[in-house]
C-alpha cells in the first residue's frame, strides 16, 4: 500500500476506517502503510529513540527543538515513552526533508504530485512554527519555548478543542492538526508506539487464529470498560 | 535463430494463465508461457515480514521512486515500500482515459500477477447470476448454468483450498470447504446487529489455508497476505500452479516479454504471438498451434484489439464488434464506518492477523422477488475492524496530551467499517478501445478506458449507506462517517466483460468454452469472458472456468480440431 493509502486519500475523511486496514483487501487501500506489520524472526535492534545528537536535515536547531517539544506535548511519556522517547522529531525532520507525503488531502498521481505535496509540507511546517511563536508572543509576550508550561498548554488547547477555538486562529488550528498527524504517524510506526497500544502484530507467528473469548455475550454489552465499572454504575 | 513452435502459447501467468499452463503441461503438451514482467521470487521479493519501523520511509516509500517512468501513479495496497525497487508492477506502459473517465488500472507484471496479492474471497457464482436476465429481464443470460459449472467450482475449490461453512443461501451456492476461520469479537457483534435488521453476516468463502492442504502449509496468521505469502498458505500461481507446470518439464517460461499482438496465418487463424523483449526492446515472434490469452482481462482485449490483419481489421476475433465492450467492475467504497462503544478500553486482540474477509454480508437483496428494490440484482458487503497496525481513529478524537494518548488506546479495539462490493451492469458506454494517438515506450498503441458508474450501482451505493445507518444503530455502534463518493473505477481489480462469452457469435467474442467464435485456436482464460461481474469476486471462478476451458481444449487436441506440433 506504499503509503498511497494515506497519500491518495483524504486522510481525515478516511481515517475512521484506517485502522481496519489489513483486515481485508478492500480496506487496505484506505490504510496507512504500517497497517499489517510484524516479524517472523527477531529483527535487528530498533535504533529509533536512541540517545545521541541528531543533526536536523530540514529544521534549524531552534525549529527542531520546538517540533520535538510540540510532539511530546501531543504524545507525552506516561507509563510508556512519549514522542521524544520514540524519536518522533527525527521522523518528522526526515519525512519533511525528503518530501515524503504524510498528511495530505491530495492524491498522488505522479512524482511531481508527491514532490509538490512535500514542498507544501515544508512550507506548512515553517509557517506553522512561525505562527505558534507569533501567537505566544502576542498572548504571553515571548516565544513558545520561553513560555510557562501552563501558557503553552493554553495556547494548544485553543487550537485543539472546538469549545476553546478563538477567532482568527484558523491557520494555527490547521497547523496543529497537521503537526498532530505527523506526530501520531511518527509515534505509532515505532516499536515503542505499537507496544504502547498492545498491537498484537508485533508477535511473530500465531499457531491459529484466536477467536473471541466471550461468545456467550455476542453483543458484548456486558463486558464493561476496565477501570470504568464504577462510573458506569453510578 | 528460427523460432520454435509450441503446442500452446499461454500469454499471462496469473490465476487463469498459470492454471492453463499447469493443466496443459500436465497433459503432455509443450507450452510456452509468456510473462510481461520478471520472475517473482518470494525469498527475494517478499520483504513483508519486516516491521514498518524497519523500513526507511515507514512504509510510505521514496516519493521519487517512480520518477522518469511513463506511468508514475503508485498503486495502493499491493505496491508498497515492501516491494520497492523490485520492478514487480507496471510503470513503463502507460494507458489513457477518455475525457470524463478515471479508470485506475493497477497492474502487477511479475509472474503470478495480481494473484500473488489477491484478497482471497472465493464465492461461487450461481444460477441467480447466470440466469439473471431471465429473472429481471436485463441483458442476456450467461451461456452456462450452475449444474454445468458446479463440478468445476468443486475442482477449483479442492485445488486452491477455500475455508467456509455450508450456509444454504439462494444467492451463494455452497462448495467444498476447509474449516472456516474463527470469529473475532467484532464478528459476533456485527452478526447480532445484522440479524436485528434482517441482513446475513456469515463466514466468507476465503481461499486461505486454515489447515495444511495438498502439500501447502496452513496459514501462520502473520497478517501480511496482501504483500504476498512467504510460505504459500493461500492459493497463488507462485506457490501452486507455476511450480507444478515447471515440474512437468514441458514448460518454457519467457519473462520480461510484453505481448503486443496475436499473429495469424493465411486463413486468419492464430499462429503465434509477437512480443517486445523489454530488455533489448526488440520484437520477437513465437509460434504455436493454439494461443491462450490470459493477460488480465482488459490487457487481453488490448492485445486482441492490437492484433489487426486483413482478416481482422478491427482486432482478432472481433467479428461481433464486442471486443473491448461491456466493461464491468465492482463499485467499491465505504458506506459507513465508526466504532463499537462496547469494546472501549478492552485489551488489544489480534483482529487483523488473518488479513482477510473473515466474514461478509453475502447478497440479500432481490432474492425473493428480483425487482423488490429500486435496483436490480444485488451487492455484498465486507466488514472489517478491530485492532489493526495503526490507530487510524486518532483523528476522530479531540485534543492532545496524556488523555489523548490514553484515548487512542481506549478506542483501539473499537473501529468498525464496511466496504460495499456492487456490480455494474454492462453498458454501451463502458468499454476499452485503442487510443488513436498515444503509443507506449515500446511503440505499442495504448489502451484507453471509457467508464462511468451507472444508475443501478449508484442506487446500490445509496441503499448500502442507509443500511449501514440501520446496522450501526442495531449493533449499538456510533458512526463516524461514510465515503462521499465511491472509489475510482478499477479499484476493486474485478474488471470483467471485454471479451464476453455467449451462445451467439454475433453478440459475443467467445463461445461458452472461452474459445473465440471466429478463431478456433484462440482461447481466453481470464475474467474478460464474464459478461458481468456479479456480487462475487472473480479469481476462484476464473480458475474454475480456465480448468474447464483447458479440458475442452484437450478434447479438441484429441479429436483432431487442434493438431500438436
Amino acid at each position: 500500500m506504499g503509503g498511497q493509502g494515506i497519500e491518495r486519500r483524504d486522510i481525515l475523511r478516511f481515517i475512521g476506517i484506517a485502522s481496519l486496514a489489513g483486515s481485508f483487501p478492500g480496506f487496505s487501500k484506505w490504510v496507512f502503510a504500517c497497517a499489517q506489520d510484524h516479524v517472523h524472526a527477531p529483527v535487528a535492534a530498533n535504533t529509533q529513540g536512541t540517545p545521541g545528537p541528531y543533526k536536523p536535515l530540514f529544521f534549524s536547531p531552534q525549529q527542531y527543538q520546538l517540533v520535538e517539544h510540540l510532539a511530546e506535548m501531543i504524545i507525552p511519556a506516561d507509563d510508556t515513552p512519549g514522542a521524544k522517547g520514540a524519536g518522533v522529531a527525527e521522523f518528522i525532520d526526515f519525512m519533511v526533508a525528503n518530501r515524503v507525503p504524510v498528511s495530505t488531502r491530495r492524491e498522488v498521481r505522479s512524482t511531481r504530485d508527491a514532490i509538490e505535496i512535500g514542498n507544501e509540507a515544508q512550507n506548512r511546517f515553517l509557517s506553522g512554527l512561525d505562527w505558534i511563536n507569533a501567537r505566544s508572543k502576542s498572548e504571553f509576550g515571548g516565544e513558545f519555548m520561553d513560555c510557562a508550561a501552563e501558557q503553552q498548554k493554553t495556547l494548544l488547547e485553543e487550537l485543539a478543542f472546538k469549545a476553546k477555538f478563538k477567532p482568527t486562529t484558523e491557520s494555527g488550528r490547521e497547523f496543529f492538526q497537521f503537526m498532530r498527524d505527523y506526530t501520531v504517524v511518527g509515534y505509532y510506526t515505532t516499536r515503542i508506539g505499537l507496544e504502547s497500544l498492545g498491537y498484537p502484530g508485533l508477535r511473530t507467528v500465531w499457531p491459529s487464529m484466536p477467536s473471541c473469548s466471550h461468545p456467550d455475550d455476542p453483543e458484548h454489552i456486558h463486558l464493561g470498560e476496565p477501570g470504568r465499572r464504577n462510573a458506569a454504575a453510578t | 535463430m528460427p523460432a520454435r513452435t509450441f503446442d500452446v502459447i499461454v500469454v499471462g501467468t496469473g490465476a487463469g494463465g498459470a492454471t492453463a499452463m499447469k493443466i496443459l503441461c500436465e497433459a503432455g503438451l509443450s507450452v510456452c508461457a509468456i510473462n510481461s514482467g520478471p520472475r517473482l521470487e518470494p525469498a527475494k521479493h517478499y520483504q513483508m515480514h519486516r516491521h514498518v519501523f524497519d523500513l526507511k520511509y515507514r512504509g510510505r516509500g521514496n516519493p521519487r521512486r517512480l520518477e522518469g517512468k511513463a506511468h508514475q501513479e503508485p498503486y495502493s495496497v499491493e505496491e508498497s515500500e515492501y516491494s520497492e525497487g523490485q520492478d514487480l508492477f507496471e510503470h513503463d506502459v502507460a494507458y489513457s482515459n477518455s475525457p470524463g473517465s478515471d479508470w485506475y488500472w493497477k497492474r502487477c507484471k511479475a509472474t503470478g500477477g495480481k494473484a500473488n496479492f489477491w484478497g482471497r474471497s472465493s464465492a461461487r457464482f450461481g444460477d441467480i447470476d447466470f440466469k439473471a436476465a431471465d429473472l429481471d429481464g436485463f441483458g442476456e443470460n450467461w451461456p452456462v448454468d450452475y449444474a454445468e459449472i458446479s463440478p468445476w467450482f468443486s475442482k477449483a475449490e479442492k485445488y486452491m483450498g477455500v475455508a467456509s461453512t455450508v450456509q444454504n443461501r439462494p444467492s451463494n451456492p455452497d462448495g467444498e470447504y476447509l474449516p472456516a476461520m474463527p470469529w473475532r469479537c467484532i464478528d459476533y457483534i456485527i452478526q447480532k446487529g445484522a440479524e436485528k435488521i434482517g441482513v446475513p453476516y456469515l463466514p466468507d468463502r476465503c481461499a486461505q489455508l486454515t489447515v495444511a492442504h495438498n502439500g501447502h502449509p496452513a496459514c501462520h496468521y502473520c497478517g501480511n497476505c496482501s504483500r504476498g505469502c512467504d510460505v504459500g498458505a493461500f492459493f497463488s500461481p507462485t506457490w501452486f500452479t507455476i511450480p507444478e507446470a515447471e515440474a512437468t518439464k514441458n514448460l518454457t517460461l519467457l519473462t520480461n516479454a510484453l505481448v503486443r499482438s496475436v499473429l495469424v496465418d493465411e486463413a486468419g487463424m492464430a499462429k503465434g504471438v509477437a512480443y517486445v523483449d523489454r530488455t533489448s526492446k526488440r520484437e520477437v515472434q513465437v509460434y504455436a498451434k493454439v494461443v491462450v490469452l490470459a493477460a488480465s482481462c482488459v490487457e487481453t482485449a488490448h492485445i486482441m484489439l492490437n492484433s489487426k490483419s486483413r482478416h481482422w481489421p478491427t482486432g482478432i476475433a472481433n467479428s461481433s464488434g464486442q471486443l473491448g465492450r461491456n466493461l464491468c467492475d465492482h463499485l467499491y467504497g465505504s458506506p459507513g464506518y465508526g466504532y463499537l462503544p462496547q469494546l472501549l478500553g478492552q485489551p488489544a486482540t489480534p483482529d487483523n492477523i488473518a488479513d482477510s474477509t473473515v466474514a461478509w454480508m453475502p447478497r440479500w437483496q432481490n432474492l425473493k422477488n428480483p425487482r423488490e428494490e429500486k435496483f436490480i440484482r444485488g451487492y455484498s458487503v465486507y466488514m472489517g475492524g478491530g485492532c489493526g497496525g495503526f490507530p487510524g481513529h486518532y483523528s476522530q478524537i479531540e485534543g492532545f496530551g496524556a488523555e489523548y494518548k490514553r484515548n487512542i488506546k481506549r478506542y483501539y479495539p473499537t473501529p468498525v467499517g464496511a466496504l460495499i462490493q456492487a456490480p455494474t451492469l454492462p453498458s454501451a458506454t463502458n468499454y476499452v478501445d485503442i487510443d488513436p494517438e498515444k503509443k507506449d515506450i515500446f511503440g505499442i498503441p495504448q489502451l484507453r478506458f471509457r467508464f462511468q458508474w451507472g444508475q443501478n450501482e449508484l442506487l446500490m451505493w445509496e441503499h448500502s449507506k442507509q443500511m449501514m445507518i440501520d446496522l450501526f444503530k442495531a449493533m449499538g455502534a456510533e458512526m463516524w462517517g461514510a465515503d462521499d463518493e465511491p472509489n475510482r473505477p478499477g479499484t476493486s481489480l474485478h474488471e470483467t466483460g471485454v471479451c464476453r462469452f455467449g451462445a451467439d457469435a454475433k453478440t459475443s467474442v467467445t463461445n461458452k468454452w472461452a474459445q473465440t467464435h471466429d478463431v478456433a485456436n484462440l482461447y481466453i482464460c481470464d475474467a474478460s469472458i464474464f459478461p458481468n461481474c456479479t456480487d462475487k469476486t472473480t479469481t476462484m471462478p476464473l480458475v474454475a472456468f480456465a480448468m474447464r476451458t483447458c479440458d475442452h481444449m484437450l478434447g479438441n487436441f484429441s479429436n483432431g480440431v487442434h493438431r500438436r506440433v
